[in-house]
């Protein structure tokens, strides 16, 4: 019977209904009826100019994030894709590691490295290369920096399991009808692993947008993000209204830009696996 | 549940039992654990101190067995009074909280037929909280680059970035910050509340590009300090001398500190008010809060306790009248009424 397999979706469908629809639901109430229906939580979002400078900066530097971490993570997944048994093992390691470490402690562990006196600039100034410390934290870099290390596996991992399944033997294939290395490996490998690039930026650039840790201890005045005004809204100034309408409009204007870029790239192209 | 809890339940059980057939009681697990008293505080070496000096000693005395949750987070203890599940039945908040959360009906009034407020600084005294320890924010500074005393003590001075150059960090909130600006343009610390927001926005103008970082947790000024990132900072004061311990080269300055304090509250809705209302009546008293200002530089909210600390570790508390006379007291009802709107624009003005 041809329901019988879409039964086996019931329980996934009952979590996702409990611990996403329901609380996503409740948000929306809240950021509407604290206590009664009033859209006044809205209205103060559009009276501060505050509201949109940290809407802009968290975008921004979510995509900065998330182009860094494909930069660095394309050629890594490739590296990992096709390296030996022993080498890419121990490279996933190396990558799924730090997952197991509190995102608090990685980004303790930047303070260190990255500080006026940390390692850097200590080894910098040392070498002769600086004669002052340079401003590495508690600014935009800063953030980039924790935030890249924090997201990178997510970046790495999704390309990789797509780059596993591309048969090396199509580049020889194409080079063998006459395409260079460069072409074969642009016009062959390169649309073969998009779906993995796909879902890795996806993955990064969404969780990018929700973080608080990174950017509140590592960021200057300037770097605030949306999850941290929201902090202090829910957990410190109890005004769940405003808390509730600010992660409305952040799981709008999100739902808004990947839907966007959905449409914009071809629709379902970019999440199925070609085969 | 480890086996000395479920004895101990199993015997407050059979014990609330027998005197259940007497009374008309509810189900004996319910009353078993109304027995108990979970107390929410700040976690670290602050809740150690309270474990030591307060919780321990008063489970001793007085058979309530107290379970410990940490950290206190206002929007937890909200969540739990609006949705009827309350866990906590006692909690240490912030002094603005006692106001926000009166305001919001969150909190249960205090019984003040059973707690003796004799000796108790009365601004700590509030219907529905009562303090539980005095803390300071301060100037902090590296005690590398200041050696010799010659460490800026005024906010004055600490807005002169050319006398005392170096980097500096300051708190990511209005809260302190304002009333420093102010004393900095030579307000009087008696003439500081009600605050003049505009000319204490003026001033924080001025220090804006020589602040490198705006902290947000208490532990990262002393962080800060003790690696050498910044020179000169605003800190608790309990930070400090938890550094200085551990042998970081920094030190405090009491003059124009503000001083503020944190306060028991009961949340509405409390399983075991009443054992909460009897640690209060019980934490408030002379030797409880010597005990614990002698086991953690705070100040006591029961000026009686100082018959009980010594003259030495009496120097290093922000009540010590001789710290306490140098410092601004935080108006707590005129924040809890500009609090929201000053955060707003404080956000506003930080990315400006």
């Amino acid at each position: 019977m041809r329901w019988a397999s879409e039964l086996l979706l019931v329980p996934a469908l009952a979590w996702l209904g409990v611990f996403f629809v329901y609380p996503i639901g409740r948000l929306f109430y809240a950021s509407l009826f604290t206590p009664a229906f009033s859209l006044d939580s809205y209205a103060r979002l559009g009276r501060s100019p505050i509201y949109l400078t940290v809407f802009v900066n968290t975008f921004e530097i979510s995509v900065t994030v998330m182009l860094i971490a494909l930069l660095l993570g394309y050629p890594l997944a490739f590296l990992l894709a096709t390296a030996g048994r022993r080498a890419s093992g121990l490279m996933l390691v190396a990558i799924v590691l730090p997952l197991w470490t509190s995102v608090l402690v990685r980004t303790y562990a930047w303070m260190v490295l990255l500080g006026r006196r940390g390692l850097v600039n200590e080894g910098l100034q040392t070498l002769g290369l600086t004669d002052a410390p340079l401003p590495l934290l508690y600014n935009r870099l800063g953030v980039t920096i924790g935030m890249v290390h924090v997201l990178l596996p997510f970046m790495v991992l999704p390309i990789y399991s797509v780059m596993k399944g591309i048969d090396v033997d199509l580049l020889k294939a194409a080079q063998n009808l006459g395409a260079n290395r460069r072409q074969a490996f642009l016009r062959v490998y390169v649309p073969l692993s998009l779906s993995g690039l796909a879902t890795g930026c996806l993955v990064v650039f969404v969780s990018a947008l929700g973080f608080f840790v990174t950017p509140a201890l590592l960021g200057g005045r300037g770097d605030t993000m949306i999850a941290m005004l929201i902090d202090v809204q829910v957990s410190q100034l109890l005004d769940w209204g405003l808390g509730a309408a600010l992660a409305v409009v952040l799981f709008a204007v999100t739902a808004a830009i990947l839907f966007g870029v959905q449409r914009l790239t071809g629709a379902e192209r970019l999440w199925v696996r070609v085969p | 549940m480890s086996s000395i809890d479920r004895r101990y339940v199993l015997k407050m059980g059979v014990l609330t039992a027998a005197s259940a057939a007497t009374s008309a009681g509810g189900p004996w697990i319910a009353r078993a654990q109304s027995k108990q008293l979970v107390v929410c505080s700040w976690g670290g070496a602050y809740q150690e101190a309270q474990r030591k000096t307060m919780f321990q000693p008063f489970e001793k005395e007085t058979g309530i067995k107290i379970v410990e949750a940490s950290p206190t987070d206002y929007g937890k203890l909200k969540a739990m009074v609006q949705s009827g599940n309350v866990e906590w039945d006692l909690v240490d908040v912030g002094d603005l909280n006692v106001v926000a959360g009166a305001k919001d009906n969150l909190l249960e009034p205090l019984d003040y037929q059973q707690i003796d407020t004799k000796g108790v600084f009365p601004q700590v005294v509030h219907k529905y909280g009562i303090g539980t320890i005095y803390y300071s924010t301060v100037l902090a500074f590296s005690t590398k680059k200041y050696p010799k005393g010659d460490h800026p003590k005024t906010w004055a001075q600490f807005w002169d970035v050319a006398k005392f150059p170096g980097p500096r960090t300051m708190r990511n909130n209005p809260l302190d910050n304002l009333e420093f600006a102010l004393l900095a343009d030579d307000v009087p610390m008696d003439k500081v509340y009600p605050l003049d927001v505009e000319r204490a926005f003026r001033v924080m103008d001025r220090i804006k590009p020589h602040v490198n970082v705006w902290w947000t947790t208490g532990a990262q000024p002393a962080q800060l300090l003790a690696d050498g990132e910044v020179e000169l900072a605003t800190s608790w004061n309990g930070r400090i001398f938890a550094i200085q311990k551990q042998g970081a080269k920094a030190g405090l300055e009491w003059n124009q500190g503000k001083l503020q304090w944190d306060s028991w509250v009961i949340p509405r809705g409390s399983k075991n008010r009443d054992g909460a209302m009897k640690f209060i009546a019980w934490s408030t008293q002379p030797k409880p809060q010597a005990a614990i200002a002698n086991e953690i530089p705070y100040g006591p909210v029961n000026q009686k306790a100082f018959e009980f600390i010594g003259a030495q570790a009496a120097r290093d508390m922000p009540t010590a009248p001789d710290n306490a006379k140098r410092q601004v007291m935080v108006d707590p009802v005129w924040w809890g009424e500009h609090r929201n709107v000053l955060v707003e624009r404080w956000n506003a003005w930080l990315l400006k």
